[in-house]
């Protein structure tokens, strides 16, 4: 079934073009096929009729891998929305009734957008693909054969992906970049966390992390505090680095909350300043006191605002990190704070970072002394905007490598996929 | 120095906090007590550890800036704004300092020292800037937080530019912003003024001594507006006295269109790429055209434009840019004096185009009609004279001798009134070595690569293809980048590029004493040939049209025609 769908345009908002169904790969193929070599597609402006598709525009292929229906439907919005800035063939993944029998439904689409009145429309396809039964667990045989060769292929696994699985590493092995939201994951995230800086190490593949984007607003206050040259030299006398974070879990149980937003504070700057993972976070457990802060309290239950501890090196002397929870009406996980502390030559440094509506504040005190306040203007991003910005990010990002690296040692070291592990 | 901006407060940890406070204990409001004698601003720290010895360790990197937005700020500075009162400070500089400001951009520590003659206070000059940035802005509305921000960083400093006390006054005004606002003496003088003042007002920053760089940091810098000179005599002896002031690496001639982002990909286009290079030269190249064509008149500015004309007003600057950008050979390294170096280097290998009889065209234009609008002719508008003589098209053939480009001509156009609003630079190849299909049905055109860099900006390649069915016919056909397609993004504007990079020292998108003396030496000899020939017969283009016929005829000497654009 062909439908050649001509509605009115409007500026910069993707209008749907053209949308057919089809059974297997190959249906796909032809219909993807037709949709350019169709001649007229036509579309009226005003009531006018006119206006043809310029062309179909591809810079990359883009796979969302969506386990459920809405995080599919979350997709393909976002992904339309981009299609102006980044107009990609993208193949929308579903999978279905894993224990019945092989099948596989696609709607085939092409979404246009008009950038400017005197400008031609912009064109890319998406193909909703749901597989049912055992072709659902063979996602490389599905998606290759629909990738226009030579572009770029990002995959975009929202939820969680099981990076153990044969599947998931068959399909990122042969992908340029994966895109998560990490802060997303079930529990603190912590395992899987080491699961994806282990396929970082084991395949060439670029990641990008949703989390991590969403932090440049925070890590653009931090830097800008050494930007100052009377503080610069405290950035190599880290002491003490402590991120608070949200929870709306009153007992504070380990794993009730998302952590891996505050672990991505910790782990940038430890990677930036070159420290080394002493001892990987664990459960403060006992009460902590000045004196007795290090001594588990056998049996104790933990609670609010004990959080985690590590211990990070700079090879002069130690780092000591905490991350903690306080109960806030913020979605839990959100980083509300970064302290640091720096001591050189008996001289102090104190800086505060805290996350306002759409402003981040920090503040530095030398000595006691106040000595900087600012407030940068750093709008939340949505979807759009982190996906676009992922896609972007090109080739494998040197900073983004070495957060999740130390993130994944900080979290207790990496986990290479066991398809990555060699025979025997 | 404290800048607070009220807003709710989200996050419910109300005071700072002390990072060695437990994980689970209150955190309390204060860092840790200091003695009752301890310093308690930063002045008072600073002169106590004036008393320390300084550490002599070479300050490093922010390493925490690498892979941000900037990988390094701009230092804390001071920006003094000559003609501040004026169009340009209104319409452009302020707007993009805001814009500069808005995004983070800018040093905590920066600060807009405003200088102008009219009798305002800083008051009274802030709102002068709010109410022209609602109209001119590129983000509208205004960002309130930001607005706030920013307007706390504007002074407002009265000064007539022929009055020495002025000046003098000044240098201690800045002292006093510097201490107060940790600005630490690091200064960007830009005269946004009448031209005819720059020279004076660059005399006066010497005998002040505000060019005075410091070795404990401190740096000076003058950013100078275009035009840079009315002819050659005018600009060396502006240069010559700039020279006297400032060293060379401290001044940043500003021509605007090299900070638009279609200029600077042209950059990345001919070097960032391997297949271009090889087809750019006398082999492959049968000409290039570049247009500069705006659909708008002259805008109230006809006492300027009497002593401009487009030979001083576009020629001059922006279209030789354009040509020594497309011309020039790969530089060095990607640094200001090795890409300066090469594009004078072409700007010398340029003959004027009056050695050659029927090289350049002049035209002015009379009433007519443009996108549906009757507009007047040029003597016709507000403060022209009415038997003008000034140019408002320019048309001229440049030849390049050099290795490169020996043979292939450089058609060059710029122009008021003309049907659209275009610049584009077009590189016309040559036809194919042998007529494999002369007896198609349509022979294939040579292929031309034609990128745009307003509006529209983008970059076009055509190719023959063979029109699908029995026969043999060939079309041309196109395949287009259009920026806005691929990057549907915010692009800033060129004058936020241009002060950015200014503020951090990099002079590469600015123009060099001898890149523009070397222009002037181009243009100079067409003036003077004007000067001393009896004019056209003037109007001799219509408003609305593509120029004066002889413009068409020069090109079709050469058995060529103009682009159609």
């Amino acid at each position: 079934m062909t439908m050649d769908v001509s509605p009115s345009i409007k500026l910069n908002e993707p209008v749907l073009r053209w949308s057919a169904r089809a059974h297997s790969i190959a249906e796909v193929e032809q219909e993807l096929a037709r949709i350019w070599a169709k001649q007229d597609l036509s579309t009226e402006m005003d009531g006018a009729p006119g206006r043809h598709i310029a062309a179909r525009t591809s810079v990359m292929n883009l796979i969302v891998i969506a386990r459920r229906p809405e995080l599919a439907e979350r997709g393909a919005a976002t992904i339309q929305a981009l299609t102006g800035r980044h107009p990609s063939r993208t193949v929308v993944v579903q999978s279905a009734d894993p224990d019945g029998p092989s099948w596989l439904d696609a709607r085939v689409e092409a979404h246009c957008i008009l950038p400017r009145e005197d400008a031609p429309e912009t064109c890319a396809e998406t193909i909703h693909l749901t597989a049912g039964g055992e072709a659902g667990r063979h996602l490389s045989a599905i998606v290759a054969p629909l990738i226009i060769h030579d572009l770029p292929v990002t995959v975009w696994w929202p939820g969680e992906p099981p990076f153990g699985s044969r599947a998931a590493y068959d399909l990122l092995s042969g992908s340029d970049r994966l895109v998560v939201d990490a802060s997303t994951w079930n529990g603190d995230g912590l395992e899987r966390l080491r699961e994806m800086a282990g396929m970082l190490e084991s395949t060439r593949l670029a990641i990008s992390d949703f989390a991590l984007i969403r932090q440049s607003r925070w890590r653009e206050a931090i830097a800008s505090i050494f930007d100052d040259s009377e503080f610069l030299p405290y950035l190599r006398s880290l002491r003490r680095i402590a991120v608070t974070y949200a929870t709306h879990d009153e007992t504070g149980a380990p794993g009730s909350t998302n952590i891996v937003k505050p672990l991505y504070h910790v782990a940038w700057l430890a990677s930036r300043v070159g420290l080394n993972v002493v001892k990987p976070l664990a459960v403060v457990a006992e009460r902590s006191t000045a004196s007795s802060r290090s001594r588990p309290v056998s049996g104790s239950r933990p609670t609010i605002a004990r959080g985690m501890a590590a211990t990070l090196s700079d090879g002069r002397g130690e780092v000591a990190v905490v991350i903690r929870p306080v109960v806030s009406p913020m979605p839990a996980g959100t980083t509300l704070r970064v302290e640091l502390l720096a001591e050189r030559r008996g001289s102090e440094l104190r800086a505060d970072v805290t996350a306002e509506a759409e402003t981040v504040h920090v503040r530095v005190w030398l000595d006691g002394v106040e000595a900087l306040e600012r407030r940068f203007l750093a709008a939340r991003r949505g979807d759009v905007d982190l996906l676009a910005e992922a896609i972007e990010a090109g080739r494998r990002d040197d900073i983004a490598i070495g957060t999740l690296r130390e993130a994944g040692e900080l979290a207790g070291g990496a986990i290479v996929p066991v398809a990555a592990r060699p025979a025997g | 120095m404290a800048t607070r901006v009220k807003g709710k407060v989200e996050v419910p940890v109300k005071d700072p906090a002390p990072v060695d406070a437990p994980p689970d204990q209150p955190i309390p409001a204060q860092p840790s007590p200091r003695p009752k004698d301890a310093p308690k601003t930063m002045r008072e720290l600073r002169e106590y550890r004036q008393g320390k010895r300084p550490s002599r360790a070479k300050p490093t990197e922010n390493v925490l800036r690498e892979g941000l937005r900037l990988e390094r700020v701009p230092d804390p500075s001071i920006l003094v704004l000559f003609g501040a009162t004026g169009d340009l400070a209104h319409r452009k500089v302020i707007p993009a300092m805001y814009h500069l400001w808005r995004t983070n951009l800018l040093p905590h520590e920066f600060l807009v020292l405003a200088v102008g003659r009219r009798p305002y206070d800083d008051d009274k000059f802030v709102a002068e800037v709010k109410k022209s940035l609602e109209q001119y802005s590129r983000i509208l509305p205004l960002d309130e937080a930001a607005w706030n921000s920013f307007s706390e960083r504007i002074r407002y400093h009265r000064c007539d530019f022929e009055d020495q006390a002025g000046f003098d006054v000044l240098g201690g005004r800045l002292e006093e912003l510097d201490e107060e606002n940790g600005t630490r003496g690091n200064r960007l003088f830009y005269l946004a003024t009448q031209p005819s003042q720059f020279a004076d007002i660059v005399a006066q920053l010497g005998r002040v001594g505000l060019d005075h760089e410091h070795h404990d940091g401190g740096w000076r810098r003058v950013v100078i507006e275009k035009p840079f000179g009315h002819d050659l005599n005018s600009a060396v002896r502006l240069n010559r006295e700039v020279g006297k002031v400032f060293r060379e690496s401290q001044v940043y001639r500003i021509d605007h269109y090299l900070g638009k982002e279609t200029v600077r990909n042209l950059l990345v286009f001919r070097f960032g790429n391997g297949i271009f290079e090889p087809l750019w030269n006398r082999r492959y190249v049968d000409h290039v055209q570049i247009t500069v064509a705006e659909s708008i008149g002259i805008e109230n500015r006809g006492a300027f434009y009497e002593e401009t004309g487009a030979s001083r007003d576009v020629l001059q600057n922006h279209l030789l840019q354009l040509v020594s950008l497309v011309a020039m050979e790969p530089p060095a390294t990607f640094e200001a004096d090795p890409l300066r170096d090469e594009k004078v280097k072409v700007l010398r290998a340029i003959a004027s185009p009056v050695e050659q009889a029927g090289n350049v065209v002049r035209g002015q234009y009379g009433p007519g009609w443009v996108a549906a609008t009757p507009v007047p002719g040029y003597r016709e508008e507000q403060d022209v004279d009415k038997l003008s003589e000034t140019e408002t098209y320019v048309a001229a053939r440049l030849a390049i001798d050099d290795w490169r480009w020996s043979g292939v001509p450089f058609y060059v156009r710029t122009g008021k009134r003309l049907p659209k609003r275009s610049t584009e630079i077009a590189i016309q190849f040559r036809e194919v070595p042998h007529r494999l299909f002369s007896e198609a049905a349509s022979e294939p055109d040579p292929n031309l690569l034609a990128i745009r860099i307003q509006p529209d900006e983008g970059i076009m390649l055509r190719f023959g293809a063979k029109v699908p069915g029995l026969g043999m016919a060939i079309r041309p056909v196109t395949m287009d980048f259009t920026y806005g397609s691929a990057f549907n993004v915010d692009s800033p504007d060129a004058y936020e590029t241009l002060i950015l990079d200014a503020l951090q020292g990099d002079a590469s998108l600015f123009t060099r004493a001898d890149e523009v003396e070397e222009a002037w030496s181009i243009v100079d000899p067409i003036i003077d040939l004007w000067a001393t020939s009896p004019p056209p017969d003037l109007p001799n283009y219509d408003a609305g049209t593509w120029g004066p016929v002889e413009a068409e005829e020069m090109i079709e000497r050469d058995g060529r025609r103009w682009r159609r654009i």
